[in-house]
């Protein structure tokens, strides 16, 4: 691929309108299927944070909502002043412009400690056969994985406060819960889980916020990567994104990320924690967005960066839309990809794929399709929904709306509303069909569905294969020089970090 | 024989070090190219700690090197009293400040237990050394009055000396050992600079202050 044309080249052939089209990998998940079962950050870990230094690195995590999540408070931008604020027409970091970033390079003031997130710990197997005989049964001691200290208790772990585990404390401190009283009431309390990676951000608050210029956005795909070369250890990265999904290696010295499994979607295989998913909640797949228009939309209030969103997000069978991202180097295999992806179908052609927390302003790449929670249900609620058909009505879902709408929306409750609405109609058309029973023609309608609509993203949802659910173009390197491609490959890192003691 | 070996030999080896082992560095590993902050593991100590030491010693270090690049601007400056005496006070305030943080950060490495894996003999000698040196430094402030301007014409010309290839050490041979011992301990850390974490000295801030925000790497480049 090349390197975008000047604008005024695009102009003259797309007749005058500007656009700067790019390619995006991107990921959705589908809240309703999640299980919280964590087979996607075992299989992460498994092939990328298994490391001296990297113990504590989660680049996929799944949390339970509400829940403080991991790093504890990472959703609180008022401790980590991660993201991007609006200012005067323009967007800043919410942390340090880059005067005071200079001045603060020896300690910064922002960056979560270790405490934030845990003591990574791992257990001393060889006292259960090296014990010396004795009356009590001996048993595998923790120690710390940084110090290799005993530990006498362990008080922290990646996953705390899963399942709602010690709620009073943890989900009762849920930033995005306006009522904690919520969280006392067994009647009314709900549950659910929220599966991170990073969200390799259009506007990522990382990048901007490295003085050594280390993180970069590649320009085929949109990763978003860390050069362990140039990464001299300054941290601000840490705390600038908004997610908390840039780790600081305490051995290394360097910081690292989820860098989407790259090798794998490179030759066109889906990311290990989407291929491991068994919930089958990841959908992977290509979108094309217009990189002029990325800073505009942000500029958005909080509520409408949802539409913001979906209007950078291109049409990719508009034929102006395709002429401008080949004139961007775009290949015809990617613009096959994005015009297949399910992805788009998800975020924009359907709109119930929404952003986490949008109004961090660094326009995440990872959609989610919020959850159908249970429903409040004492004996009277129980007859209305039986003459609903057992699908619960909308104003009858335990998650309250607002919640959704401060994770999802930017706070704008009528865009959650309106992708639950499409959900709930789904499942009222589908149980009908088969019942055999009529569907009320209002049903569909209502919700902005049409049947064809209802039977593509059912198929997504539920009996579409892996290469439906995840279409992943390969990355052209054939284009690349041959002999270069060669040589220069196969052998994996041969330099070392700094050595273990 | 002392003053031929701190004067002659230990400056043109560090200053060879700095030249040849800095790029061979960069070149073959830059994977060990880091200022391996600590923050992540300790805060509390640390900022009491880094943060006297770094705005301490910069300011110090600057004035030094402007002695040096701009002499005859500097013997007009401190020509004046009043100028020479504020000068030495906030130098020698600036020095002190460093020399609390420096001794904080060295205690610190002492005293937390779970720093014990990534504190390396490296990390000690340059602990123990640049405490060493700020103590020297302060030394020599408070004990060798008028440094500032008497460094002027001692230590500058004969640096400039060696510079042409020519030292002259008459110019600092005579002085007590506690001021050779500052200019060996000088030269020690620009020696040992390129093979510890001290190369994080040398970043230069320009990319970041001139660059658009969002850097993008395109694959063809």
């Amino acid at each position: 691929m090349t390197k975008p044309t000047q604008v005024s080249e695009r102009r003259l052939l797309d007749g005058g309108e500007d656009m700067d089209v790019r390619a995006q990998l991107v990921m959705v998940f589908n809240l309703d299927k999640c299980i919280g079962c964590h087979t996607c950050s075992i299989s992460c870990k498994n092939i990328w944070t298994d490391r001296k230094g990297a113990e504590y690195m989660w680049w996929n995590n799944v949390e339970t909502k509400p829940g403080v999540g991991y790093p504890k408070k990472w959703e609180n931008q008022d401790l980590f002043k991660g993201g991007w604020l609006r200012e005067n027409g323009k967007l800043k970091l919410r942390a340090l412009g880059k005067g005071p970033t200079l001045f603060n390079m020896f300690f910064q003031p922002n960056m979560p400690k270790l405490d934030d997130y845990y003591e990574p710990f791992d257990f001393d197997y060889s006292n259960l056969y090296k014990a010396p005989p004795g009356s009590d049964q001996p048993v595998a001691e923790a120690f710390s994985q940084v110090s290799g200290e005993r530990m006498e208790e362990i008080t922290n772990g990646p996953n705390w406060d899963d399942d709602l585990s010690g709620s009073q404390i943890y989900a009762a401190n849920d930033s995005n819960l306006e009522d904690r009283t919520l969280v006392e009431d067994y009647g009314r309390m709900f549950m659910q889980y929220l599966p991170r990676i990073c969200n390799h951000c259009l506007n990522p608050a990382c990048v901007a916020s490295c003085p050594s210029r280390a993180i970069y956005k590649r320009g085929e795909d949109g990763v978003v990567l860390v050069d362990q070369e140039v990464c001299k250890g300054w941290r601000f990265c840490t705390s600038a994104c908004p997610y908390k999904k840039v780790y600081f290696n305490w051995q290394s010295g360097k910081a690292e990320k989820c860098i989407f499994c790259f090798p794998r979607t490179e030759t066109g295989q889906c990311n290990a924690c989407a291929h491991s998913c068994v919930g089958r909640i990841r959908h992977v797949g290509v979108l094309l967005y217009d990189a002029d228009r990325v800073e505009e939309a942000l500029l958005q209030p909080d509520n409408e960066l949802v539409a913001a969103h979906r209007a950078v997000i291109l049409d990719p069978c508009d034929p102006k839309v395709k002429e401008a991202a080949r004139m961007n180097g775009v290949t015809e295999q990617w613009l096959e990809a994005a015009e297949k992806s399910p992805v788009y179908s998800l975020i924009k052609e359907f709109g119930v794929a929404l952003p986490l927390h949008p109004e961090f302003r660094t326009m995440p790449m990872a959609y989610y399709i919020p959850s159908l929670s249970p429903v409040i249900s004492s004996g009277a609620d129980l007859h209305e929904l039986a003459l609903h058909g057992t699908i619960p009505l909308l104003e009858k879902l335990r998650a309250p709306i607002s919640f959704l709408a401060s994770l999802l929306s930017g706070g704008n409750q009528e865009v959650i509303a309106e992708a639950l609405q499409k959900l709930i109609a789904l499942r009222v058309y589908k149980r009908a069909g088969n019942l055999g029973q009529p569907v009320p023609e209002s049903t569909l309608k209502e919700a902005g569905l049409d049947e064809a609509g209802a039977d593509k993203l059912y198929r997504l949802f539920t009996i579409g294969g892996y290469r439906e659910r995840n279409v992943i173009p390969t990355q052209q390197r054939e284009e690349q020089d041959s002999y270069q491609r060669k040589g220069a490959s196969g052998f994996g890192i041969l330099k070392k970090t700094r050595s273990l003691k | 024989m002392l003053n031929s070996f701190i004067f002659v030999v230990m400056p043109y080896a560090a200053l060879a070090l700095l030249i040849f082992v800095t790029p061979y560095r960069f070149c073959s590993n830059r994977l060990t190219w880091s200022a391996y902050s600590t923050q992540f593991l300790e805060r509390d100590t640390l900022f009491w700690g880094i943060n006297p030491w770094h705005y301490g010693i910069l300011p110090v270090l600057a004035a030094h090197f402007l002695g040096v690049v701009f002499p005859a601007p500097m013997k007009a400056f401190l020509g004046n009293q009043n100028n020479l005496i504020i000068f030495e006070s906030i130098s020698l305030a600036l020095g002190l400040f460093a020399l609390f943080g420096c001794v904080l950060l060295l205690l610190r490495r002492v005293n937390t237990p779970i720093l014990k894996k990534v504190t390396f003999a490296a990390d000690w000698v340059l602990l123990y050394l640049l405490a060493a040196q700020a103590l020297s430094g302060v030394y020599v402030a408070t004990f060798m009055r008028w440094g500032s301007q008497w460094y002027l014409h001692t230590a500058v010309p004969y640096l400039w000396s060696l510079m042409t290839f020519n030292p002259q050490i008459e110019y600092v041979a005579d002085f007590p050992l506690v001021f050779k011992l500052h200019a060996a301990g000088a030269f020690l850390i620009v020696a040992l600079l390129p093979f510890t974490k001290l190369v994080h000295l040398l970043y230069m801030p320009f990319r970041f202050l001139m660059d658009p925000p969002i850097l993008y790497r395109w694959r063809s480049k």
